[in-house]
């Protein structure tokens, strides 16, 4: 049996204003720039290189040779072989971490306090003197050949690429997947010379979060820079703008359910309307507690993990709505999505509904930053945009600052659904004519 | 410039006893103003009875669905308005809920897992709604996923003889589909008791007063029993098994390699700890070495002890498993001849004492990774701090676990290595590509 109890549900204080850890910004010789962040009772340092090289510097023709790059700072220093280089890290504790978007490869690793110096070192260690052993590209590219083969067959994958594609087009942000031919373009000689001539002081930040001895990862820094490439100042070209309503189905026949995404271009991180519209994503479908969640999930029981996100570059961003729904119910999960942006331009929420939501954004803004990597996402997110310090200083007043009527303008201004795209990874004969209502589907 | 010393891991851990049974461990680190309230109940995967297959996950979803005081989702929506974070998960030995928030939340956090720990107020609507919902789950995790069974469902389902251990915990359609709500009462009475469960606080509080909050809230809830614990043992295994299994959506095939591990607690437990950091860890590791660097079969070779996480948050017996996805051409003997390798000569001569002073490098660092990260801040520590008082009765053995690993010499190694990877102590999975161009 339920018992029940008397006690009252207690009222929550008024959060007591907090101050996020200091940052130390050191310029190195060269022009390299170290941020350092002590923070946390752990004795764990996090340290990071962030790299200007990423995908979307790739020329045509030669998709994922960023990750065979990756896939080659993975195979050892000119000093040290793979073997030789991954056990000197894993001496000190650390794990190489290498990962990329469209503008950056970043190179880290967590280690115990008195390692940080000794991490540092060996990774300008490997950022500057990466191996490229010519012996290892048939195996390397043979694994990139496999991923793609899985990447293909994951709904979640096809989703994302069809989604971009639709976005960008021919733009470099909308080649997820390489062609076999990409591939095959794909080797060594192109993988090196990719990496020297970006990388370099001008293109690289180091980043440290953490307890450790400042100055002494400070004195390995700049010893371990010291006289390196400046490394080419990167720059992408700007892509078009204009999106069109076009439904497009990925056949996977037999499939259970439909992975679907929709969405469109929104104003990026520096605009005067991001920060409020991060918020409309946490009330339309970025959150548990967000309309299109409470809908499809909590009301209809259509899918287990809808979400809404705003994916950014420098000077670029999106919006998307994405779920894994049960087949027979894709037209009705779309008309529900729709319904709730079409709601939220029509009529602006209510102050209950909105000052929970202004909440959550800024607790989450202060949870987020309690831990050394999500310190330094934080702190790769500014570099990337070009914001500073203020930015986070002045994040949850601007987020606090947001009205009804301001997030209803926001979806009016940047979400028409004319607009958005729709891809569809699922069972093309089961869902053709379900989704026939909005829109053609092209063949 | 002054050399740090190295750190000792300490971790301020106070332990009460609530009268009506409930563990309450608390935790203080005032270095960010946030606290993780986690509330765990020792029912999981596997001490879900026959019949009831999948109703220990069925069930945590149920537990947001509402409790006398809160309306379906209210939870939810008092943590987020409340600018906090929170989830769920259901594991083999237990189901847990946590909430990371502000610490001025702590007091309402506290009042809302007393609440659902006094039971679940729901409708028929809402259990109907929530097994579509876990349907939707199974659907996107497992079924409509390439390898999504892979290794960890196909694994236990026959490398494990005992039912609790083997059964699959997402449960068989029937079970879920024939759940009712007097179903969902059983449950609770029978497993959601305070004395079978434990609650942590971890982070920015006075745990003097975050005690008295957990008494005001939860002492008065009735006790009860809690239930038998169920027979989890298995025998030792004398001879290699080999199955293989065709996923319909996988595109290139797949290998799982695994060995029965020691008993939780056991010198040679952590020793088999020290060995997975030895084989599977990392890119210095052996099978890395062997399989990826050397002989080019695979681009990344997995390997663990729990497939629902890592070798502290779980009960044994566990399987320590090694799985790759690999191309058409590659034979399943070559993979094993590359494993035999790698293990052989773990069983032969002892490691040497440089090597065991990197893995038990690596793994002091992974455990620091762990209490520090993580996507939900202060719920790692939390984590740590639930399991050591639920499965070892006493959350203070978190601040051993390094010493722990340090005391493992070449010569544990050696004969742990005898015992758990012995050739007859193996189960070898092949997945085929059903979907291969």
């Amino acid at each position: 049996m339920t018992q029940s109890s008397t006690h009252p549900r207690p009222e929550v204080p008024p959060l007591a204003s907090s101050a996020l850890p200091a940052r130390r910004v050191e310029t190195l010789p060269g022009g390299m720039t170290a941020t350092l962040v002590s923070a946390g009772v752990v004795p764990i340092a996090a340290i990071r290189l962030v790299v200007h090289a990423g995908s979307a510097h790739v020329p045509a023709g030669q998709t994922w040779l960023d990750r065979l790059v990756h896939e080659y700072l993975r195979e050892g220093t000119q000093s040290r072989d793979a073997e030789a280089f991954a056990s000197a890290l894993a001496a000190l504790g650390g794990r190489l971490d290498i990962d990329g978007d469209a503008h950056t490869t970043t190179i880290s690793t967590e280690v115990p306090s008195e390692h940080a110096p000794a991490a540092v070192t060996l990774l300008a260690e490997l950022a500057r003197t990466p191996r490229f052993p010519a012996g290892s590209a048939k195996r390397l590219l043979e694994d990139l050949e496999r991923t793609l083969d899985i990447a293909g067959s994951q709904p979640q994958w096809l989703a994302h690429a069809g989604f971009r594609q639709a976005l960008y087009g021919d733009h470099p942000y909308g080649r997820v997947l390489p062609t076999a031919e990409d591939l095959a373009a794909l080797n060594v000689d192109r993988a090196r010379a990719f990496w020297s001539e970006r990388a370099g002081l001008a293109s690289t930040r180091l980043m440290a979060a953490g307890l450790f001895d400042e100055d002494a990862v400070l004195q390995a820094a700049r010893a371990g820079f010291e006289g390196w490439s400046e490394g080419a100042a990167a720059s992408v070209p700007p892509s078009e703008v204009e999106t069109a309503r076009v439904i497009r189905i990925v056949d996977r026949p037999g499939a259970e359910q439909t992975t679907l995404q929709i969405g469109r271009r929104v104003p990026a991180p520096g605009h005067d309307d991001y920060v409020a519209f991060e918020v409309l994503n946490a009330l339309l479908g970025g959150s548990f507690y967000s309309r299109i969640t409470l809908n499809i999930r909590e009301d209809k029981g259509y899918t287990y993990s809808p979400r809404s996100s705003v994916s950014s570059r420098p000077g670029d961003a999106y919006w998307v709505q994405a779920a894994d729904v049960t087949t027979a119910v894709t037209g009705a999960s779309l008309r529900e999505i729709l319904g709730e942006i079409d709601r939220l331009r029509a009529e602006p929420p209510s102050e209950a509904e909105l000052a929970g939501i202004l909440n959550y954004v800024a607790g989450a803004f202060v949870i987020r930053q309690a831990t050394p990597g999500g310190i330094l996402n934080h702190l790769e997110f500014l570099d990337l945009h070009g914001l500073d310090a203020s930015y986070s200083a002045s994040y949850v007043t601007k987020v606090r600052e947001v009205t009804p009527s301001e997030v209803q303008r926001l979806a009016q201004a940047y979400l028409d659904p004319a607009g958005m795209p729709i891809i569809l990874v699922g069972d093309r004969s089961a869902i053709e004519a379900q989704v026939a209502e909005f829109g053609p589907v092209e063949e | 410039m002054t050399a740090m010393p190295a750190f000792a891991l300490d971790i301020p851990v106070e332990r009460h006893r609530l009268a009506n049974g409930l563990r309450v461990v608390l935790s203080e680190d005032r270095s960010a103003p946030i606290v993780c309230v986690a509330v765990y109940y020792h029912v999981g995967m596997r001490l879900e009875p026959p019949g009831r297959t999948g109703f220990a996950h069925l069930f945590e979803h149920l537990m947001f669905q509402g409790s006398q005081n809160m309306g379906k989702m209210e939870l939810v929506k008092l943590v987020q308005e409340n600018g906090g974070t929170l989830n769920g998960s259901t594991r083999y030995d237990f189901t847990n809920y946590f909430e990371v928030m502000p610490s001025n939340a702590l007091d309402l956090a506290l009042w809302m897992e007393a609440d659902r720990m006094r039971g679940p107020v729901i409708t028929q609507a809402e259990l109907d709604n929530q097994r579509d919902v876990v349907k939707n789950e199974i659907r996107v995790n497992v079924t409509n996923r390439p390898y999504g069974s892979f290794p960890w469902l196909e694994m236990q389902a026959r490398a494990y003889e005992n039912w609790h251990n083997s059964h699959n915990g997402y449960g068989d359609m029937a079970d879920l589909d024939a759940a009712s709500l007097e179903d969902v009462q059983a449950f609770f009475d029978s497993y959601y008791s305070p004395a079978n469960a434990v609650l942590v606080v971890a982070g920015d509080v006075d745990t003097g007063q975050a005690l008295d909050l957990a008494r005001r809230y939860f002492e008065d809830i009735p006790a009860a029993p809690p239930p038998a614990a169920p027979d989890l043992s298995e025998p030792r295994q004398e001879e290699e098994e080999r199955w293989s299994y065709v996923d319909p959506l996988a595109t290139r095939p797949a290998l799982a390699v695994s060995y029965h591990v020691p008993p939780r607690g056991t010198p040679e437990y952590y020793a088999m700890g020290l060995l997975n950091q030895a084989l599977a860890q990392g890119e210095d590791s052996l099978l890395h070495g062997e399989l990826v660097l050397k002989r080019g079969l695979t681009g990344e070779v997995d390997g663990g002890i729990n497939f629902l996480g890592h070798m502290h948050n779980a009960q044994t017996p566990l399987l320590w498993t090694s799985s790759l996805i690999h191309d058409q051409d590659v034979t399943v003997d070559a993979l094993l001849e590359a494993y035999d390798a790698v293990i052989d000569p773990l069983l032969d001569r002892p490691l040497g004492e440089d090597v065991v002073h990197r893995l038990q490098a690596k793994a002091r660092s992974g455990l620091l990774r762990t209490i520090a990260g993580g996507a939900y801040p202060r719920f790692g520590v939390a984590d740590l701090l639930a399991v050591f008082e639920l499965l070892e009765d006493d959350a203070g053995r978190v601040n051993e676990i390094d010493a722990r690993f340090a005391a493992v010499t070449p010569e544990v190694l050696l004969r742990t290595a005898q015992e758990y990877l012995r050739r007859s102590n193996r189960n070898v999975l092949a997945l085929e590509a059903g979907a291969a161009s």
